[in-house]
């Protein structure tokens, strides 16, 4: 489990220069213990941005961030990207032992453990052109379960698979999560998906800014069926519309 | 680009995937066996002059392609030319050794860093543009009668290849794994490892293969001049006998032999390490 502290982050694409682009504004939250976090928010709002400054990989402008595991060492992150980006002169199990420190039986052991849950266990010798565009999407969450991070990020992991398999993916994550002790921060389109899946979800309105940050408070394992769910489902949508009709020039998505 | 839709005769009988594939296979055997007739005949027309141009020069300044095949199989037989071609062939590797070693960085730092390219970019250029030539004397001027001129000569002419391709290379490295790795927290160390040299192997193929079709003839060439053995060597062995047929001899072994190394042993050896590009699978 991690730690994850957010405190009045801004970042500016391209800060002092014409094309200066404000893209998260003064955002702060914190996220602690096996929590389960969505961000949800319409298309180019800066929720892939936000990810890749918590995982370190993108600078931010001003504000803090910082990441720890909850006994105070580095945190260990696990990152599904909103593409596979697996390297494609390296089979499926070598790209999942990449990102592996150790090459021991028990890291070939998990890595194959985790390639068989998300149903290619026999595309490990595979290269990822031979695979098709979801197949690709599913090792992606493959390496970064197989990492068992202290803090998982999922950047829309299921919004280009079929629905079929994003639904056993998603029970799959849950257990994951249930079991292994994570902290989890999920960025989805799909508010259905968010209410699901969290335990919280953090709106961002255009522009960058935390529209609302509303609590799921929902007993597990969650049924598509339990009328307590599709209640809040219904609840939720309702409150984005709302966001939508007060933002008017970005009423396409979320 | 022809358009499906306009080609396609709204008449056209349906065909069975089986009939299909049977006709692609009937079509492309077709263009293959005319692509061999085309290259036979050429062959054919390319013997027909040399005969011709044999048989109306003044006697021994060309010999009939009959003779020199003669004496290419003695030279074959003989253990001769499996003796010296090893010699040049080696002597081109090695300088594309040299090559790679002085142009691979020269590449990565072009392609890394805007005012390392500013730095090389003109020298890199020139170096390109000057003739083969030039440097088969440069390289004799420097080392003499040695094993050294033709391998500087090679990786003189390939230096430039190499680092254009390397910098083009290192300008492809897609940056989004490269942020895949860090976010997984891999090394810098890994990531040059794991990112920027797959990245680059192709682009360096490509400077072999182009820069090995100027560097083979350059090589015989600074061996005739300054070679203690070789192909060049012979060829020049032979001619201060006034051995035509042995120098014409030498030389169509040689041409013959290149080709086949850059045609088949390079390409085998490319599709072999970029396996996993899907295009290269594709017919396998
Ligand atoms: N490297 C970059 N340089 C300049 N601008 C960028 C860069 N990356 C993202 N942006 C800008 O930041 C804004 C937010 O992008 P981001 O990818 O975070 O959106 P998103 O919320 O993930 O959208 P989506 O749901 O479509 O994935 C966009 O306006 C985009 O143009
Ligand atoms: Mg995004």
């Amino acid at each position: 489990m991690a730690v994850l502290t957010v405190n009045d982050l801004c970042k500016t694409f391209g800060a002092g220069t014409a094309r200066s682009n404000r893209v998260l504004d003064h955002i702060s939250f914190d996220v602690r213990g096996q929590t389960f976090v969505s961000i949800v928010g319409p298309s180019g709002c800066g929720k892939s941005t936000l990810l890749n400054i918590i995982s370190g990989v993108e600078t931010h402008t001003s504000g803090a961030i910082s990441v720890t595991s909850d006994d105070g060492r580095p945190a260990r992150l696990g990152y599904v990207f909103q593409d596979p980006r697996l390297l494609p002169w390296r089979t499926v199990r070598k790209n999942m032992m990449y990102v592996q420190d150790k090459d021991d039986e028990v890291t070939r052991g998990r890595v194959d453990r985790y390639l068989d849950m998300v149903g290619l266990g026999k595309h490990g010798d595979f290269w990822p052109g031979q695979l098709s565009g979801g197949m690709q999407q599913r090792v992606g969450i493959a390496r970064a379960f197989a990492v068992e991070p202290d803090l998982l990020i999922m950047d829309e992991p299921f919004s280009h698979l079929d629905a079929i398999t994003a639904r056993g993916l998603r029970a799959q994550l849950q257990d994951i999560w249930a079991q292994s002790k994570k902290t989890v921060v999920f960025v989805t389109h799909d508010v259905v998906e968010a209410v699901e899946l969290s335990d919280r979800i953090i709106v961002l309105q255009p522009g960058g800014r935390i529209y609302e940050d509303i609590t799921i408070d929902l007993p597990r394992p969650r049924r598509q069926s339990d009328p307590a769910v599709a209640t809040l489902q219904a609840e939720v949508l309702a409150r984005l519309e709302k966001m939508k009709a007060m933002t008017p020039q970005v009423a396409a998505s979320v | 680009m022809s358009n499906p839709v306009v080609e396609a005769s709204p008449a056209a009988p349906a065909v069975t995937w089986q009939e299909g594939e049977a006709l692609a296979r009937k079509a492309s055997a077709r263009t293959r066996r005319k692509r061999l007739a085309l290259l036979t005949a050429g062959w054919a027309a390319m013997f027909l002059i040399w005969q011709l141009a044999a048989y109306y020069l003044p006697f021994g300044v060309l010999p009939a392609p009959l003779e020199v095949g003669e004496v290419m199989w003695d030279i074959v037989v003989s253990g001769a030319f499996a003796e010296n071609f090893f010699a040049s062939v080696g002597k081109t590797f090695l300088g594309f050794v040299v090559a790679t070693a002085v142009g691979a960085p020269i590449g990565y730092l072009m392609g890394r860093y805007d005012y390392w390219k500013a730095f090389f970019h003109d020298g890199v250029t020139v170096a390109g543009t000057i003739p083969a030539l030039t440097y088969a004397v440069l390289s004799l001027i420097i080392f003499g009668i040695s094993d050294l001129g033709p391998i500087l000569s090679v990786a003189l002419v390939s230096v430039p290849f190499v680092a254009i391709n390397v910098a083009e290379g290192v300008r492809g490295v897609d940056q989004s794994l490269v942020r895949m790795s860090q976010a997984f927290g891999r090394s810098s160390r890994q990531i040059r490892r794991e990112v920027f040299v797959p990245t680059l192997v192709p682009y360096v193929f490509a400077a072999i293969r182009m820069s090995f079709a100027v560097a083979w003839k350059v090589e015989a060439l600074t061996e005739v001049f300054g070679g203690k053995n070789g192909v060049g060597f012979q060829i020049r062995s032979e001619y201060q006998l006034f051995n035509i047929d042995g120098v014409l001899a030498w030389m169509c072994l040689f041409i013959i032999f290149m080709l086949i190394v850059e045609r088949l042993v390079l390409r085998k050896l490319e599709n072999r390490v970029l396996a996993w590009r899907p295009e290269e699978r594709v017919g396998k």
